[in-house]
């Protein structure tokens, strides 16, 4: 087949992506919702932490990351990325849509491919955008005695990209997780228990267990990407748990993969 | 309404019809299952844990142990299964185009929604006594021998397991109320997720000056610590809390309400 075709086949799936993306009515509320929390989280929390800075221990003003800070907003918008990574896949599912999706393009790892590469741009943009805003909006509040950092300051630029990354990272594992459960319920599941009920979990076991497990728990480490300092002596590097999570992200969509190839639909 | 058909007998028919659908649903058994095991499992699992390592934890650790809310910690986490089961039972209607069946059998939907409400309540209420009962006795259970223990007799254990209860089942009607809401499983689960995971993170570590006393003890998940948790010298007092909580339900089964007689079924 000439390259002519094939690039033509490449486009016109993602064209078709992205039209399924966009026309589910709940994916704009939801991106939406996502976008909103990263931008006010940044500006509460700053608000939050200018208004009671003296009452927090010298100890845990010395640790203050006031990066960190302004983009926590990220911690809730990871649910409604991740939600919206399974629904792109299950959302299909649940209607019959992807018999003709697969019927119309028969190369499935195309298809997941463009799925993913789709999903991953809007999200990238999206909250690439809203983390630099929040970033903004947070370091506006951090005057007077709260210290407060600059874009220009070491690991500043890469926190606040990494937090569009993660973020993106986050909707791919859903996605991931979908396309493996191939239905809503169980994908959400998947993907809460994984990312918000493992960490409470480890974090209930007596210290010594849990910290060993912990910092290679695949939220954990992922969010080392938009840390500037390390919230713990045991904690991953920011690239180091990058890309531990970028490994977890790939085996489960590799392992989606395989069973998409495999499945019947 | 015709002579013949009473409140009451309308009202009895309609109990059963929601009765009949609740208990054939497979999701809300797996759920409700799946909530029990996971408070005890959980509950035995950290109680081992600090009995297997009680000699290990160090003497500032071992002096700070509270037995009851060690044990009870997983409370952090099953107002999201709770919350689920509730939300369950009305998006699943929505999900499969049942509720159009469902108020074309009783267009009175305020009666349809207090029926919902009351299985919801009294299922609840059962499985979350079950639940915090039973991870409270295997849990002590397993601490008994090495680490300091407590039984329903040591003050402030049956309030303790009583409130848990207390919380769980109104997170339960919560659930069922944001799913009116929303009408999405997935929007339902995520919203439920980020107001009592997530949100308790984030506000946990902001400093405790005079904004965060008035805003964050009147969170749904500190309400919640309120009623089981021992330390709650910063937060509301249990029975306040769990009257405002309650306060919480009324709101969003009014908003709930409001929105199910004009929209669209």
């Amino acid at each position: 087949m000439s390259a002519r075709r094939v690039a033509t086949r490449w486009r016109a799936t993602a064209r078709s992506e992205w039209i399924k993306l966009w026309s589910v009515r709940s994916v704009p509320a939801v991106l939406e919702a996502a976008l909103v929390v990263v931008v006010v989280g940044g500006f509460v929390l700053g608000a939050g932490y200018r208004s009671g800075w003296a009452s927090l221990s010298p100890a845990d003003q010395a640790s203050f990351d006031p990066t960190f800070t302004s983009l926590r907003g990220v911690e809730l918008a990871q649910l409604f990325v991740g939600a919206l990574g399974v629904l792109a896949v299950t959302g299909e599912y649940a209607t019959g849509l992807i018999r003709t999706t697969l019927a119309a393009t028969p190369q499935r790892a195309q298809l997941f491919a463009v799925k993913a590469l789709v999903l991953g741009a809007v999200v990238w943009a999206l909250c690439t955008a809203a983390a630099f805003a929040a970033f903004a909006l947070g370091q506006s509040q951090f005057t007077g005695p709260a210290p407060h950092a600059s874009l220009g300051g070491p690991g500043v630029l890469r926190a606040v990209a990494g937090g569009g990354l993660f973020l993106t990272g986050v909707a791919l594992l859903g996605l991931a997780l979908g396309a493996l459960t191939r239905s809503t319920p169980l994908g959400l599941a998947a993907f809460f228990g994984v990312l918000l009920v493992l960490p409470l979990v480890v974090g209930l076991l007596p210290s010594g267990v849990g910290d060993r497990i912990g910092p290679y728990l695949p939220g954990e480490a992922g969010s080392q990407l938009w840390h500037v300092r390390p919230p713990s002596p045991e904690s991953l590097g920011p690239w180091q748990g990058a890309g531990l999570f970028a490994l977890y992200v790939a085996a489960a969509g590799a392992a989606a993969l395989v069973l998409l190839r495999r499945r019947d639909v | 309404m015709r002579e013949n058909v009473t409140l009451s007998r309308r009202a009895r028919a309609v109990l059963a019809s929601e009765w009949i659908k609740i208990s054939s649903l497979r999701s809300l058994r797996v759920t409700g299952l799946g909530a029990l095991l996971f408070g005890v499992a959980l509950a035995f699992l950290v109680c081992a844990g600090y009995h297997a390592r009680w000699h290990a934890l160090g003497v500032a650790r071992q002096a700070a142990f509270q037995p009851v809310d060690t044990n009870l910690g997983f409370l952090q986490i099953a107002p999201l299964l709770f919350g689920v089961l509730g939300a369950l039972v009305v998006t699943s209607e929505y999900g499969t185009g049942q509720i159009r069946g469902t108020f074309a059998a009783t267009p009175q939907r305020p009666l349809v929604l207090a029926a919902k409400a009351v299985l919801v309540g009294g299922l609840g209420l059962v499985l979350s006594l079950v639940t915090v009962a039973g991870a409270f006795l295997v849990g002590q259970a397993q601490l008994a021998g090495a680490a300091p223990h407590a039984s329903l007799g040591t003050p402030g254990a049956a309030g303790a397991v009583l409130g848990g209860a207390l919380y769980l089942t109104l997170t339960a009607l919560s659930g069922l109320l944001v799913g009116v809401l929303v009408r999405s499983t997935a929007v339902a689960v995520s919203t439920l997720a980020g107001v009592f995971l997530v949100l308790p993170v984030l506000v946990d570590s902001l400093p405790k000056g005079v904004v965060w006393r008035h805003t964050v003890p009147y969170l749904p998940s500190d309400l919640g610590l309120s009623l089981w948790h021992s330390r709650v010298d910063l937060l509301v007092r249990p029975l306040p809390a769990g009257l405002l909580f309650a306060g919480y339900v009324l709101v969003l089964g009014a908003a709930g309400l409001a929105l199910l007689r004009v929209r669209d079924a």
